[in-house]
């Protein structure tokens, strides 16, 4: 076999697969599900699909139960009520309500993969989010959210941090 | 006898990859997966090679088959095979457990890494067949034939 034939092999083979890879991008470009030219691998895509959760306004058709002050009260001391903050990790650190579990809306793909084991034993289980207060709708989308992922007790404090605060209750620093 | 041993060769690779192509096309994004198993190429080339991967085999298979562009289809099958063996040498090596999607999804396993290995050897030795003896009729130069006459 001469050099030669060789390298017109190698440029037959070269030819096959140029055209193969325009064969490869036209069938993805036509597939019901094409995948991404840039591979984000399962945890990637999930997160990133999570995040897309609460990126949209509140959603209005999508309503959450709402508590008091006294009633968030009762649920912070009752050790089967998870308590989440959905206010971002810089917050979070500063202060937060005792028992509080942060599931920021701002990280809220991340925070959610991090703490995914332990969420999924809590699809049934009570849940109540908060986050600053007054005008912030946080709690709204992270609770809106975890509806929306098949959480079916989930219910938010609007009050919020600066209610919990106003009223002198105890608070935890990180 | 060693001609028709060759053409059976040569069709029976053709066909394994025809086959194994359209397996990995039914399903890109779990083929990117088993790439990405791999953990050798950058993550930009992961999604390209799962979707140029499966037609080359196809379009190299029925090459093969049909007995049209014989040694351009076998060189690119020979160099995938390669490729593919170093790969699943390398994951061995670096005690990865992964499944290399090579004829479809199955569970990773070291045990299964090993008969892939082997199973690609085999194909390797059929296809470097198919590029050099693989040719119907058989190869016989027009020099040879005129000088016969």
């Amino acid at each position: 076999m001469s050099g030669a034939q060789l390298g017109k092999d190698f440029l037959g083979m070269i030819g096959l697969a140029i055209l193969a890879t325009i064969c490869g991008l036209a069938l993805n470009r036509f597939r019901p599900n094409p995948i991404s030219l840039v591979y984000q691998s399962p945890d990637q895509q999930l997160q990133a699909e999570l995040s897309q959760l609460v990126n949209g306004p509140p959603l209005d058709s999508f309503p959450v139960e709402t508590i008091s002050l006294d009633q968030f009260r009762v649920a912070v001391a009752d050790k089967g009520v998870t308590i989440l903050d959905a206010r971002a990790a810089t917050y979070f650190d500063r202060g937060h309500v005792p028992r509080a579990i942060n599931l920021s809306r701002q990280d809220f793909g991340h925070d959610y993969m991090r703490l995914r084991p332990m969420l999924e034993t809590l699809k049934n289980k009570p849940i109540v989010v908060y986050c600053a207060g007054g005008a912030c709708h946080d709690s709204k989308m992270v609770a809106q959210a975890l509806t929306a992922l098949g959480f079916t007790q989930v219910r938010i404090y609007p009050g919020g941090w600066d209610g919990w605060t106003a009223a002198g209750l105890p608070v935890v620093h990180s | 006898m060693v001609k028709w041993l060759a053409l059976a060769i040569r069709i029976a690779i053709g066909a394994a990859f025809v086959y194994a192509g359209i397996i990995k096309l039914q399903d890109p994004s779990e083929f990117a997966i088993n790439i990405a198993s791999f953990q050798i190429l950058p993550n930009f080339l992961i999604s390209p090679m799962a979707l140029a991967l499966p037609p080359f085999e196809i379009i190299c298979g029925a090459l093969l088959i049909a007995g049209v562009w014989r040694r351009a289809a076998a060189l690119g099958i020979v160099v995938l095979l390669t490729v593919f063996l170093i790969a699943i040498a390398a994951a061995l090596a670096r005690g990865l457990t992964i499944d290399c999607g090579c004829f479809g999804t199955g569970t990773p396993s070291r045990a299964r890494m090993w008969l892939d290995l082997g199973r690609d050897a085999l194909l390797l030795g059929g296809a470097l067949i198919a590029y050099g003896y693989g040719g119907y009729p058989p190869v016989r130069s027009s020099r040879t034939l005129a000088s016969a006459a």
